[in-house]
Order: C-alpha cells, then structure tokens, then sequence
C-alpha cells in the first residue's frame, strides 16, 4: 500500500472491484469483453459504481462531495479504465459536473450535487453538431429569449450519454453567428422539461467503446426555465472553454489506465511464452519494446500528475498546460500500444483468446481518446496561438520571477506535500505566457549541479542527467528563437511546419516535468524512482525524437529498468511513479446489485 | 479634454488594425473600424491571444474576452482609452506587431543539430 494519502482511495476501489482476471469481479475482463460485444450499456457495472459512493470524489467539499484535487480524481479513472474505457468514461462524463461547480449558483450546485450523490444521475456535454463539429461559435442550436425562460431548438450530435442522462449541458446560441458572445450554457434537467419538446437520436454504432451511449439529443420549441443557465446570457464560450481546460487534462487518465492493461496482458504472455528456449521476455528485441512502453507510463505519468497537482497552484496557465497533456499523453500512449502488440503477436487481433481478447479491445477503445474533447489539432493550434507570449515572458523572467517559479515548482511535484484546495475561479483563457514547467528548467539544471555534492547519488547516472537537460535547454532556447524569427499570422492556415514544432514543445515539457518530478521525490517514492536510471532512459527517449541520438544510453540501466518491470508485474502494481497495489484473486468483494435501478434511463 | 481623447482613440485604432492587417495578412486601409473583428478572419481564440499583444505593450492586465466584449476595432478601443492610460500604444504605432527581442542569433533547427549528442556520448 502507497504511503501517500492521495491514492489510498484509488487503492480502495481497485480492492473493492476486485481481481479483473476473475469472471465473478465487477467489470472483470470477461464480463466488460461481453458488454463490448453486445453492445449493451454497461448499467450494472455504472449502478455498482454509484453504490461505492464514487460520484462523492467528482463532487467537491464544499458542495458537499469528496473532491479536493486532481491527482486523486487521476488516480480513481486509472483504476476505472484499467479495466475497462467503455465504463470509466460512461461514469466519468460526470466531470462535466465541474461546469457547475465552478459557474453555477449556490441553488444550482445544491441540486447537482443531491443529482450525482444521491440520485445516482449521470450527465452529457452538448456542445458540437453534425454540421459544425468543433466550430462552436457557428452553431446552429438556438436559445431563444422568452418570459422566464428560453426556448431551444436544434440538435446536438455525437454526444457520450445523450440519451442515458438525466442533465444535457448544452451550449446554445442567443447572439449572432460567429460571435464569441452569442453563446450561452445551460444545464439542462430533463426531468423539468416536457418530453414532447426533446427527442434522442438513434445510438452511432463505433469502432471502439462500443458499449457507449454515443447519440445525440435534439430540442423543437423547447421551453427551459432561466434558472437553467449558467452565469449571464453570452457566457457560454468562456466556461465551455475553461471546462475544456480541466476535462482535456483529465482525458490523460484513461489513457494511463488502459495502457497499464495493455502492458500487463502483453507481459502475461510474454513471460510465460518459450520460443528458442528462453521466454519472449528474454529476448532482447522484445524486452527493450516493453521497457520503453513501461517508460512511456513513466514519463507520461509525470507529466499528468504534475498537471493534476498543477490545477491546484497554477490553474490560471491550463490553456498551455492542458493542450500540452491533452495532446502528448494520449498520442504517446496510443504509440505505446501501438508498439507492444508485435510482441503479443497474432493474440493481439483476437477477440476471444487471451486474457478474454482484451488487447483487440483497448487498441480499439483507446483510440477516440486523443480524439474527443478537443482533438490532436485543435489542441497543437492552441498552444501554438500563445508561442509568443510564451517566448516573451521566458526572456523577461527575472530573478524575481525564478524564484517565484522555484517555489511554484516545488509545490506542485513534491507529491508528499498536500496541494491547496482547485480553485475553478482562477481559470484563465489564455495563460500570458507563463509555462512554469519549462520555464522553470533553469531551476532543475541548477539543482542538478548542486547534487554533484551528494555522496549518496550515483554520479555517473547524475552527469548524463545534466547532459540530457543541457539538451532540453538547447532545444528550448532554439525553440524561443525560433518562434522570435518567425512571422505569426492569426487563422486556420496554420503551416504544418508548426505543427510539428508545437509537437516538439511537448516533448520539452514532458521532459521537463520529468527532471521536476524525479528531483522533488527522489526520497519519497522508492529505491527504483531515486536510483534515477528510468529518468536518464525516458529523458534519452524523448529527445531521441527530436535530435539524433544513439538508439541506447546504457544496457545496463535498461536491464534494471525491466527488473522492475517484472517486479510490478510480479507483484501485481500498477505500472506507475506512485506503483498501487492492484486488487489480489483473494479480496473480490460481493456486491449483490440486481435490485439496483437507474433513474435516469 | 475631447480632442485628447478623440486622438486617444484615434490612436488606438490605428494601432489595431496595423497590429491586425499585420496578423491576418490585411492591408490597414482595408479594415473598418465599425466592422465586427471576425469579419476579417480572427475567430474567437485569435482574438483572446490578441489581448495578449495589448497587454505586452500597455503592461496592464486586461480582460480576457476584451474583443468578445467589444468586438469592433472602434468599441475595443473606446473601452481601452475609456479605462486604461494608452500611452504606450502611441509610442509603439511605428511599430505595429512587437517584435520579440533576438538574442540568439543562430537559426534554431540547425542550432540544435549541430549540438551532436550534446557530448553526453563522448
């Protein structure tokens, strides 16, 4: 069990589902293969989860919830998603409630959260459609102004629990086409409005989630009362997009935890699978493919816990932060899965064979998630909108300012600290160029020269590290200077080539907030984390993306790094920075949930 | 003082359609100061980093959704000279898009390349 008090829920519920290799557990490998395969919403497994009391850690404190910050919230979807999207994501479309946390009355968070924690209601985003997609400014779903209320006409698609919800929140337009002030947000409740004034449209039948509630919802002269809006009339963009800064951060743990499934099934097979009289694992091709996708987690774990604490310190820079974690977690663990199955060989195609077929399933389920809630482009575009700033403000940085930086960066990685209470207030739309991560790397370069001192610390390790930052540095200073060069033109004609250097800026950040993270831990999270060899590795494998490096760094560290693969795999740990004991065959726990009923169907 | 803060205004608009033509690829003269800002292409996003740019140049903290709120050149910037010293933005007409300063005189993709290995193989 981790010491940290920040898991120990995560831990809790992954005890109480039970071993997902069990048929019996909630949610285990066979049964969420079955609701894959009929296509059938998971209700049972939804209901059960409600039952646990979970929608309490989506609910905050003071709205009577259990919810302080994100690295807990992160830690509860990976242990959600581990075994199975379909279901973290169904339950998790809760994370939408934060619309009203952060915007809604007293009277309108009173009554969402009674909705969530005790009435077990779920809830969808209505925000694209057909015909506009991502273009909210121009849609065309209306709010017309009424005595007491509004009435709503028009149709919101694809939308993740359209039907199954009991509150749409839907972005409608009370302006004019295009204006940025013409949007308004309302909380819809179903229950208040007449039912011949919406409609559902039919469920879309998809590649992956199958057993998703993906429709649609429709309104012809809807009436909804004005105590339905959030804040004033033509606000709706601002907190759609302040929305999207917590959710798209957060869409990072259903990555994380479907890789970890990914890696473990890979690993059952190839440690037990001879060919040539050594396991698959002893092979050194396949070994090195599945020490860079446990790297991966790694590497990627540091930068969403880092972001998951960062909403607490800093959550006036997400506009920078989100996109960043947004696009670089779930690509590069879509890459990671995409990697590792050559080693699971021709199993990982089937959909019955090993491990319940579960393989096939994540590679399917797992793609839509660098894809919804702002795509890989919409998320580049908005980083590389605010380079400038970014470039700007790193050049002014101040003594003053590093030292401001410093603190900052303490706060938020040193994991054995509490973090405050997220204050959703301080969302901001753009983020004046501040980037703490890397703009504070100076602090994590000088904090590595400073470890010279240190007995303790292998040195060897310590001095590729100061190489391998020197590096990050470079590559930021070129970046800055870059981006100084270059000529900035607004609009969607964006060239690729900047796509590519806002995809490179990624890579920088992760680095960096893998140095922060290794740096203010290094006595807090385990010999394996302190030894530092798996931060010289992802550091070299990162950067091998964006300059050319040797293919390794050491064999030697790679081969402890695999020791501590087997080691978490071994003793059934999440693959993480912060390793969770998974759930054991013996600690299934029996819920009898038949006479559940769900009210919002 | 009218004709000081008619030149005030003057002055600001100036500064925003040649910070505008220059970002959208525009010639000045051809941007209307009553005319809604998305007319000319800055969408909704565009138009917050834009505040941005002000804020550089007045060193004052605006609001976010400033050209949300006041989406033509004229009323954005009636609002700026109505609340804010704007100075700054005469000194700056010359020079309409602040460049950012250089100090790194080498191109940076092949500044980074030719680092090699950064010397940590040697």
């Amino acid at each position: 069990m981790t010491n940290l008090e920040q898991y120990q829920t995560a831990e809790a519920l992954e005890k109480a589902l039970g071993d997902p290799n069990i048929p019996e557990s909630v949610m285990s490998f066979q049964k969420v293969m079955e609701i894959d395969e009929t296509e059938a919403f998971p209700h049972e497994e939804i209901e059960w989860l409600y039952n646990w009391k979970l929608a309490d850690y989506y609910t905050p404190t003071n709205c009577g919830g259990k919810f302080t910050n994100f690295e807990e919230f992160v830690a509860i979807v990976r242990v959600l998603c581990r075994r199975d999207q379909t279901t973290g994501i169904a339950f998790t479309t809760m994370f939408w409630s934060f619309l009203c946390w952060m915007a809604g009355t007293e009277e309108q968070k009173a009554k969402l959260s009674k909705f969530v924690r005790e009435e077990h209601g779920a809830m969808c985003l209505g925000y694209s459609e057909k015909e506009h997609g991502s273009d909210l400014v121009n849609g065309d779903l209306t709010a017309t102004k009424v005595p007491g209320g509004y009435l709503l006409n028009g149709e919101k698609w694809p939308i993740n629990r359209a039907t199954i919800s009991g509150i749409s929140f839907v972005l409608a337009r009370t302006g004019e086409k295009g204006e940025a002030k013409g949007l308004s947000l309302f909380m819809v409740d179903k229950r208040e409005i007449a039912d011949s004034e919406y409609y559902n449209l039919p469920k879309i039948h998809t590649h992956g989630i199958r057993a998703s509630d993906m429709s649609g919802i429709g309104f012809k002269n809807c009436f909804v009362p004005d105590s339905m809006l959030l804040l004033k009339e033509g606000d709706g963009l601002e907190l759609g997009l302040k929305g999207f800064q917590i959710t798209r951060t957060l869409c990072a743990a259903f990555s994380l935890g479907a890789v970890d499934t990914a890696l473990r099934t890979t690993l059952n097979f190839a440690s037990e699978r001879v060919i040539y009289n050594k396991t698959v694992f002893d092979l050194p091709q396949p070994r090195r493919i599945l020490v860079d996708a446990f790297l991966d987690i790694l590497l990627c774990d540091c930068e969403t816990i880092g972001a998951a604490r960062g909403f607490s310190v800093i959550p006036q820079q997400f506009s920078v932060w989100a996109s960043v974690v947004k696009y670089f977690v779930t690509t590069q663990i879509e890459n990671t899965i995409n990697n590792i199955y050559p080693v699971l060989g021709s199993r990982f195609y089937m959909r019955d064979e090993h491990d319940f077929g579960m393989f096939q399933k994540i590679l399917r389920d797992n793609s839509i998630i660098s894809m919804f809630d702002g795509s890989t482009v919409v998320n580049l575009h908005a980083l590389m909108l605010q380079f400038r700033q970014l470039t700007k403000q790193r050049r002014r940085r101040q003594p003053e300012t590093m030292k401001g930086i410093a603190e900052r960066l303490e706060q938020i990685f040193s994991l054995a600290n509490p973090v405050p209470a997220f204050d959703a207030n301080k969302l901001e739309l753009f983020g004046r160029g501040m980037d703490d991560p890397l703009h504070g790397l100076e602090v994590a370069l000088k904090k590595l020269d400073e470890l010279q001192q240190n007995a303790e610390l292998n040195q060897e390790v310590l001095s590729k590290l100061i190489n391998l930052g020197n590096i990050v540095l470079e590559e930021l200073d070129a970046h800055d200077s870059e981006i100084a060069n270059s000529k900035f033109e607004f609009g969607h004609d964006q060239s690729p080539e900047l796509f590519e250097i806002a995809k490179k800026y990624c890579t920088l950040h992760a680095s960096a907030c893998c140095l922060h993270m290794w740096l203010y831990n290094r006595n807090s999270l385990g010999d394996f984390f302190a030894q530092g060899e798996w931060l010289v590795l992802s550091l070299h494998r990162l950067l091998r993306t964006i300059r050319p490096l040797p293919y390794t760094i050491s064999e030697h560290y790679i081969e402890n790094v695999a020791q501590e693969l087997v080691k978490l795999h071994q003793e059934n740990k999440s693959f993480s920075i912060v390793p969770i004991q998974l759930a054991e065959a013996n600690t299934i726990k029996q819920e009898d949930n038949t006479n559940a009923e769900l009210i919002n169907v | 003082m009218p004709n000081s803060s008619m030149s005030n205004q003057t002055t600001v608009e100036n500064w925003l359609k040649a910070q505008l033509a220059e970002q959208l690829s525009l010639e000045a003269e051809a941007i209307k100061a009553t005319e809604p800002l998305t007319r000319y292409g800055l969408d909704s996003i565009d138009a917050v980093t834009m505040v941005g740019d002000i804020e550089d140049v007045l060193d004052e903290e605006l609001p976010s959704t400033l050209f949300w709120d006041y989406p033509t050149i004229a009323k954005s910037a009636q609002f700026l000279v109505e609340n804010y010293d704007v100075s700054a933005l005469a000194d700056a007409k010359d020079e309409p898009v602040e460049e950012l300063e250089e100090t790194v005189a080498a191109p940076v993709a092949s500044a980074g390349k030719s680092k090699g290995w950064g010397g940590l193989f040697g």
